[in-house]
């Protein structure tokens, strides 16, 4: 039983489609991967999950429960978790505010001192800066906040946007892992990476995205087995 | 039908002006003759603003200063020094360029909307400045005279010459002189907008990132467009003084302002003709509501909070997706509009009492 | 010595009526990027109603004060499900609901007119009186104003950053999108703000009109130094709004003072525009803080 449905999604900007007609399926626990070359609407993909962009036509079910038209607030409440590209943190409101700010809604606002001890002992560091003003941090603690963040909401499934962006190769080994214990600890989870190989051998199941439509999907180690796909399309 | 928008918009110009050259033969009505030739000067007016605000994409709501800098400096040269009136108005407008690229280059570094407050609270200045000035310059007949003529303005400056050429029918002097002025705004206009100028900011709207590489520099592509339509807004301000006789601090009256902003509006932001509907329809509604007088602000109001809120194309755009071909004149006086939906309410505000 | 006390209780007293009227737009603008032109036709709605209700109704002052902040309240709203809803997220915001707000500050200001006639009438909501400081008046009118402009201060600056509706409207101005993705419904805190606004507004029109007397366009030069302030604090500052307010306020004193009443507010712009020239981002110019 898939968690995320997706089916014949369609997006447009203007009269440009971006995304033209794609189905994936996300199972209950499972981490995959959606990759592919920057630019070809992987971002847009996200954006139409969690309603920050219109989707044109097609499907998108949470648990069977229809998403497509819901306002991005409704769609967060039925448990859809994006952690957008580059954090968008509230860079005015200090590293603990941030995080409250996940638990705004009533149901997580509800459990909010229990999920931020939980962070806290995940992520030690913010502990620290938790009274810091989160324009003040450097990328690799923004990115924490930003997936701590995330995590106060609770939800059904975690959508991460190019979790290892602008961080230094160590800092992304750091990221890395942290979305890989949470992958372990049952999460369902999404994330979307520019470096599929990085990727391919953590992830359950990888979706290649190419020019706005799934090009090839599979388990991480066939991805790595398959030639042709490197040649086709990460240039390699 | 004309592929090339240029051949195209070119035409229907000089066939409007062609049909609006015959008007003074076909009805004498010095009233009806008046009411076209206010017209052609606000049309002038919006069309020159419509460049700057819709083309250029300059939040500027320094226009009616510019109008009236124009008109000032028109009265003062001729009533000051003694000049001609023609060449008094042609100074002037050149004045006007000055003063606006002054402006234009204390305001085009900001962002849209402190544009927009900065160019207001400049002609807010100039208009204080005006009426608060009480010292007497000169001393007149009449009474004291400030410098820039203080809350009662200046009179007497001579006219363009028509009475003595053409005696009690000098008002179709005025109608032509207009009429010679709007076809010229708006042959500058078609040359803008489908010129580099308009393709240079099509480009920067559509993909500024490519626009900006091929070193298109919006700033001063912007002072370009601001300076020069300028030019044709002062002389508006020039012949309105003319027109009248009488240049007052009303010309900074922030409800003409909104007027003129309502007609762009209405016809649509950034159009070719639409600020010429605008204004043809706006008067028109102005005119025929002039019995209900009490409801022109609140419909201008209306009108204008409608209009941009249903049509945020104006109604040029509606009229060029239903494929006819814009003519702006249909709506003038005293033919009734195609469009009778803005004009179901009532609407306008000061525009014949100038 | 007599001088200085009294520049300093006229402009203290400007400075709260601006800094009233002046928060409402910066958190309008900040949430929103919406310029509020309407502004100056709640200013003049809140001082009428005030008028209207102690005088033809016979309300207390308290209620009187209130009932224009309902008023406000209502108006703001109606202006976001009016105007700013169905055009948000559409092409040319900023331009079309700058525009829209003038059309709808205008139809207030000419239904005010309608109902209350052109001629210029006392604010009734006024306290007489006041008291000698050495050889300086002062009025019990300016105290309360200073006292009620403090008091609205502090009710927002705890609203901000005390409540969980002000974080969320701190949120939503800081960065839209990522208040969406935690659930803030951004929509209903559009007009929250628009609502707050308008009820500031009302209050702010009872002040103006309780020094200088009622008339239907009342709120035009008012409303131009609220945007004045908004834009030398920097647009969509608010903590920075309400300081700039008050610098205004003592600023308009001093030169009124100096030069008169008539060349106060032309200086003041002339100023203004050097400070613009000086700092295109306004004196506290970074982008996206809303703390108070």
């Amino acid at each position: 039983m898939s968690l995320l449905e997706i089916s014949g999604l369609e997006v447009a900007y203007g009269v440009q489609r971006v995304i033209r007609g794609i189905s994936l399926n996300v199972a209950e626990g499972e981490f995959a991967a959606l990759v592919g070359p920057n630019g070809h609407g992987k971002t847009t993909v996200l954006r139409a999950i969690s309603g920050l962009a219109r989707a044109k036509a097609g499907g998108i079910r949470l648990a069977g429960q229809p998403l497509t038209g819901l306002r991005p607030d409704r769609i967060v409440a039925a448990g859809v978790i994006h952690v957008p590209q580059g954090d968008l943190l509230f860079p005015g409101m200090s590293v603990l505010d941030n995080l409250r700010m996940g638990a705004y809604l009533p149901e997580a606002a509800r459990d909010e001192a229990q999920r931020l001890d939980e962070i806290f002992t995940l992520l030690p560091k913010l502990r620290d800066r938790q009274s810091q003003i989160a324009s003040t941090l450097s990328g690799g603690e923004r990115r924490m906040v930003g997936i701590g963040r995330g995590l106060m909401a609770g939800g059904r499934i975690l959508m991460l946007d190019e979790p290892s962006l602008g961080l230094a190769p160590i800092v992304i080994d750091q990221i890395y892992e942290l979305v890989q214990a949470l992958a372990k600890s049952g999460r369902t989870i999404l994330v979307v990476e520019e470096n599929a190989i990085r990727i391919a051998d953590m992830a359950d199941r990888m979706h290649l995205l190419d020019n706005g439509a799934i090009a090839w999907s599979g388990t991480g180690r066939e991805f790595l087995s398959s030639p042709e796909i490197f040649a086709t399309y990460l240039g390699g | 039908m004309i592929r090339n928008p240029i051949k195209r918009d070119v035409l229907i110009a000089v066939v409007l002006f062609a049909l609006m050259l015959a008007v003074p033969l076909l009805t004498g009505t010095r009233y009806v003759l008046t009411q076209l030739t206010v017209f052609f000067i606000w049309a002038v007016v919006a069309s020159q603003w419509n460049l700057v605000l819709g083309v250029a994409g300059i939040f500027s709501l320094a226009q009616m200063a510019l109008f009236a800098v124009g008109a000032y400096a028109t009265a003062m040269l001729a009533y000051y020094i003694g000049l001609m009136l023609p060449a008094a108005m042609l100074l002037a407008a050149l004045v006007t360029v000055g003063v606006s690229l002054v402006i234009g280059f204390a305001c085009l570094r900001l962002k849209g909307p402190y544009v927009a407050l900065l160019t207001l609270a400049i002609g807010q200045v100039m208009y204080l400045l005006v009426v608060n000035d009480t010292a007497c310059f000169t001393m007149p007949a009449s009474g004291c005279l400030p410098l820039f003529g203080g809350a009662r303005g200046f009179s007497r400056f001579g006219d363009l010459g028509f009475r003595d050429l053409l005696g009690s029918k000098w008002y179709i002097g005025h109608y032509y002189t207009g009429l010679v002025l709007l076809l010229a705004a708006q042959l500058f206009c078609i040359a803008i907008i489908h010129g580099p100028l308009g393709l240079a900011f099509r480009g920067l709207r559509d993909n500024p990132g490519l626009a900006l590489a091929r070193g298109v520099s919006r700033m001063r592509y912007q002072l370009w467009v601001f300076g020069l339509s300028a030019f044709f807004t002062g002389l508006a301000g020039a012949f309105h003084a003319a027109q009248f006789g009488v240049v007052g601090p009303t010309a900074f009256a922030f409800a003409m302002l909104l007027f003129i902003l309502a007609m762009i509006v209405v016809g649509g932001l950034g159009t070719t003709w639409g600020p010429l509907i605008g204004a043809a329809l706006l008067m028109w509604a102005d005119e025929g509501l002039r019995e209900v007088s009490d409801w022109r602000e609140i419909g201008i109001g209306f009108v204008l909070a409608a209009c941009v809120i249903l049509f945020p194309k104006g109604l040029a755009g509606i009229r060029l997706r239903s494929g006819r071909g814009p003519d702006p004149r249909q709506d003038a006086p005293p033919a009734p509009p195609p469009h009778t939906r803005p004009s179901a309410t009532p609407g306008a505000g000061p525009a014949a009492t100038g | 010595m007599d001088v200085a006390t009294q520049i300093l209780i006229s402009g203290l007293t400007l400075g709260a009526i601006y800094a009233v009227s002046t928060i409402g737009l910066a958190l309008i603008y900040g949430a929103l990027n919406m310029l509020n032109m309407a502004q100056g036709g709640l200013l003049a709605l809140g001082g009428y109603i005030a008028m209207w209700g102690m005088q033809a109704m016979g309300w207390p002052a308290p209620v009187a004060a209130l009932a224009a902040m309902a008023a406000g309240t209502l108006a703001g709203g109606m202006i976001f499900v009016a105007a700013a809803r169905p055009m948000l997220g559409g092409e040319g915001f900023e331009t079309r609901i700058f525009i829209a707000t003038i059309g709808i500050g205008l139809m207030l200001e000419s239904v005010i007119l309608k109902l209350f006639g052109p001629q210029p009438q006392a604010q009734s909501l006024k306290l007489e009186g006041g008291f000698m400081l050495g050889r300086v008046s002062l009025p019990l009118q300016n105290i309360l104003i200073f006292v009620t402009a403090l008091l609205m201060l502090v009710l927002v600056a705890g609203l901000l950053n005390r409540s969980r509706l002000g974080r969320a409207i701190r949120a939503t101005s800081m960065n839209r999108d990522a208040a969406q993705l935690m659930g803030v419904p951004i929509r209903r805190i559009y007009l929250t703000i628009l609502m707050l606004s308008g009820a500031l507004a009302a209050l702010s029109g009872i002040m103006i009109s309780s020094m200088s007397g009622l008339l239907p366009n009342m709120g035009a030069d008012p409303m131009l130094k609220a945007f004045i302030i908004c834009v030398v604090a920097g647009l969509g500052n608010v903590p920075g709004a309400a300081l700039t307010a008050f610098a205004i306020g003592m600023l308009e004193a001093v030169i009124q003072y100096i030069f008169g009443v008539q060349y106060a507010f032309a200086i003041l712009l002339c100023l203004v525009i050097a400070v613009l020239i000086w700092r295109p981002q306004g004196v506290f110019g970074q982008k996206e803080v809303v703390r108070l």
